[in-house]
């Protein structure tokens, strides 16, 4: 079927800001459900064909991602800091294509454990974190972590981590062939008696409705997909959803306010096409999932008389909570010839220090993946305490680039109130609308806990029989491309933005789903849980739509 | 997923320091476009124009390029034309910060006149004169912006100028293919494949 083309004019039920991990699963169950759907996308939309093997493109010229020149963001450290431009990319990073950051992401697909949801609870509150626990629970969302699975593509091996959350059904297909790296995070591991496991991931290790299996080109780690074997909303949720007949979606069309009217309902969105142009999209329902950076603003740039403070914010917490997950890495050198460059990014993964554990000291835990790093150019500039930055030494580390590997300690990221995204009182974008200004500072626990597994990383490649381990960073983080927490679910309105059914407190026909939803950081790999919500939320979107209760 | 390891302290990619927000919100759009322009011309190889910096200031350039990756038994910054790549990136997608730059490549030739002023300049002077004065200098974000366009021009792909011949990539043997099958490395070639845990988790 071909699809669906809207006339100007036409009033959709639902319109959706966004066509990333999220907003791509919701036009999808929306428009199989039989509701029309509308899909505003601020970037192009590319093909395979369209994506390239450009380290420098895609990682120094904002290839795919968010431009600072184009879209800027400010950043500061503390509310009481200076504002500050970003001094590389801009501190939030996403991508600004179809498909959004399911376009370029690693794709490593975890599911939240059950602890992720009541670890308030169950460990009490922390000094200088705004810690809550989710409305829902790990059993409510087991069902749509199977769905993602099943519909969205994930490669993997069920009950191989004796970690793992309970779930209701096998992985749709085998794990990816393992890795040097992973064959070596194996050996370390089971050396110190942990339990490292198959990596869960959102790329095919064989053909799966209509895709084909992985080539291992290893250009995963933020480029797209040339073969469409990386499960991005682009290549899965949204040709679907177009195929309905039902679904429009439309790219280069850049929301800037939500729009209400005096009775207090959403009645559509306002936005830029490709050439400037303004534009009003009438809808019966808003679906916000612009990503955890763009929804906060794009509330805050709807303030009203209503809502001074930005729309559907009368609890004062849109943009606040922003997390990003922690982490640290350890590179090591071996023997032999790894040539990780080869294949996806990770094959095994460790989750023996998921928890958080009292006795550390502090707040937090992880997960330790055995991965190839950065390209090139990315590895060659890795910076470390005793990392060679330049001459011989230099050399000779790059020259062992066939024989190395790197583990990543993945962490967890406290909630912290000031921690935000707000509005600029300056700086504008290139469409004249105000920009965003960041406001990030890892709590201590976060740093605590990427040193620990930092450390951990090391004795596992010294398991493994390292001939040289360079340690990373651990330092305060100033950008990410996770951007959690900044419109949290919660059953209060007066500490939330959304209820636990993804609709905001204050507007009944405005609906919030994207990293911006989680009240909790997870432990690094946050888009699997974003698409189990979204599946979550779409049912019971479509649920108010048939009561008319939107 | 995480980020790209870059270097924080270079001016490159760096708008904060020459601009205002409110100069940027002011002048945004020239720049967008510029950068836009910039980017789609450097896209077309062979195609950008070539030779913003003198020949002295190209010399001086390759000089230090060389000491950040040097050569020996694999190709260093000089084999790889990391020097044309940064004359080539100045003249297009760095276009707007040619001065800066200048700027700063001249305060490190008269610096370097002061230390070492027998030497008639950095790229004639001997091996270890370069390396006694770039110890003294390496932390500065001149330094910092060299060696990130040193390491681009190494690395990335050949279409922007460096990376002549791959020599950058055969240097640390990186294959750049469409399609790789298993094994992958040593360690992989013998995997007896995933023994799952037969004991519960421990407490």
């Amino acid at each position: 079927m071909s699809p669906r083309k809207f006339k100007s004019g036409d009033t959709v039920d639902f319109v959706v800001v966004g066509s990333g991990p999220a907003g791509g699963v919701i036009a999808r169950e929306l428009s199989v459900a039989g509701f029309t759907v509308l899909v505003l996308e601020q970037g192009p939309r590319l093909s395979p064909s369209d994506f390239e093997h450009d380290e420098f493109k895609y990682f120094y010229l904002n290839g795919i991602s968010n431009n600072p020149l184009q879209s800027p963001q400010t950043f500061r450290p503390t509310p009481d800091s200076p504002t500050k431009l970003p001094e590389s990319r801009n501190p939030l990073i996403y991508a600004r294509v179809v498909g959004g950051s399911s376009t370029h992401y690693t794709a490593n697909y975890w599911r939240f454990h059950e602890v992720d949801f009541k670890e308030r609870s169950l460990l009490g509150s922390i000094p200088g974190a705004a810690f809550a626990d989710w409305p829902i629970s790990y059993q409510d969302l087991e069902p749509y972590y199977t769905k993602v699975e099943w519909d969205v593509g994930v490669s993997g091996l069920a009950g191989a981590s004796p970690f793992d959350p309970p779930r209701t059904k096998p992985y749709p297909m085998p794990p990816l062939p393992v890795k040097s790296s992973g064959v070596l995070l194996e050996k370390g591991a089971r050396k110190l008696g942990l339990h490292p496991y198959p990596a869960p991931m959102a790329i095919l290790s064989q053909p799966y409705r209509g895709r084909p299996a992985c080539v291992n080109c290893g250009f995963c780690h933020s480029f797209g997909c040339e073969v469409m074997a990386k499960s991005s909303t682009l290549y899965n949720m949204i040709p679907e959803a177009e195929e309905t007949g039902r679904c429009e979606v439309r790219p280069e069309s850049y929301v800037f306010r939500v729009a209400m009217n005096d009775k207090g309902r959403a009645t559509g969105v306002h936005y830029f096409d490709r050439e400037k142009r303004e534009h009003f999209q009438k809808a019966r329902a808003v679906v916000l999932s612009a990503n955890g950076a763009e929804t906060p603003r794009l509330l805050l740039n709807s303030a009203n008389a209503r809502f001074p403070h930005g729309l559907a914010n009368s609890s004062g917490m849109v943009g606040k909570h922003l997390m990003f997950n922690t982490g640290a890495y350890a590179h090591g050198v071996f023997e032999h010839e790894l040539n990780e460059y080869k294949s996806v990014q990770v094959t095994r993964v460790v989750h023996d220090f998921y928890d958080s554990d009292p006795r550390r000291g502090f707040y937090g835990g992880g997960g330790i993946d055995a991965r190839i790093g950065p390209q090139p150019i990315g590895w060659a500039l890795a910076t470390g305490p005793d990392m060679p930055r330049w001459g011989a030494d230099l050399k000779a580390r790059l020259e062992a680039f066939k024989r190395s590997m790197t583990l990543y300690g993945h962490t967890t990221s406290l909630a912290v109130e000031a921690n935000s995204v707000s509005i600029d009182p300056e700086l504008k974008d290139a469409w004249g609308i105000p920009a965003m200004r960041v406001t990030y500072k890892d709590h201590p626990d976060d740093l605590a806990t990427a040193k620990f597994l930092q450390d951990r990383s090391v004795e596992i490649l010294e398991a493994a029989g390292a001939q040289k381990i360079w340690r990373g960073s651990v330092s305060l983080r100033t950008s990410s491309v996770h951007l959690l927490g900044t419109c949290r679910m919660g059953n209060d309105p007066a500490s939330s933005v959304i209820d636990k059914y993804h609709r905001t407190h204050d507007v009944k026909n405005l609906f919030l789903c994207d990293g911006s939803s989680l009240v909790t950081s997870g432990r690094g790999q946050p888009t699997m849980t974003i698409q189990a919500l979204a599946f979550r939320a779409a049912e019971h979107m479509a649920r108010f739509a048939r009561r008319n209760e939107i | 997923m995480t980020e790209p390891a870059e270097s924080r302290r270079s001016f490159l990619f760096s708008t904060a320091g020459i601009v205002t927000s409110s100069w940027l919100a002011a002048n945004w759009p020239g720049i967008a476009a510029a950068a836009q322009h910039a980017a789609h011309a450097a896209s077309v190889s062979g195609s950008a124009p070539v030779g913003v910096l003198s020949k002295t200031e190209l010399l001086d350039v390759e000089a230090i390029a060389a000491q950040i990756l040097p050569s020996g038994a694999t190709a260093g910054a000089r084999e790889a034309h990391a020097a044309y790549f940064i004359d080539r990136a100045f003249a297009t997608v760095f276009a707007n910060r040619l001065q800066e730059f200048r700027a700063g490549l001249t305060d490190f030739q008269r610096a370097f006149q002061t230390a070492q002023p027998a030497a008639a300049s950095f790229g004639g002077a001997s091996s270890d004169q370069q390396i006694a004065f770039l110890k003294t200098v390496d932390r500065t974000p001149f330094f910092e912006t060299m060696r990130l366009l040193t390491i681009i021009g190494t690395f990335a792909a050949s279409k922007y100028g460096g990376n002549f011949e791959g020599l950058g990539w055969k240097a640390i043997g990186f294959e750049d293919q469409h399609v790789f099958e298993p094994p992958f490395g040593y360690y992989d070639r013998d995997y007896p494949g995933f023994v799952p845990y037969t004991k519960e988790r421990a407490s």
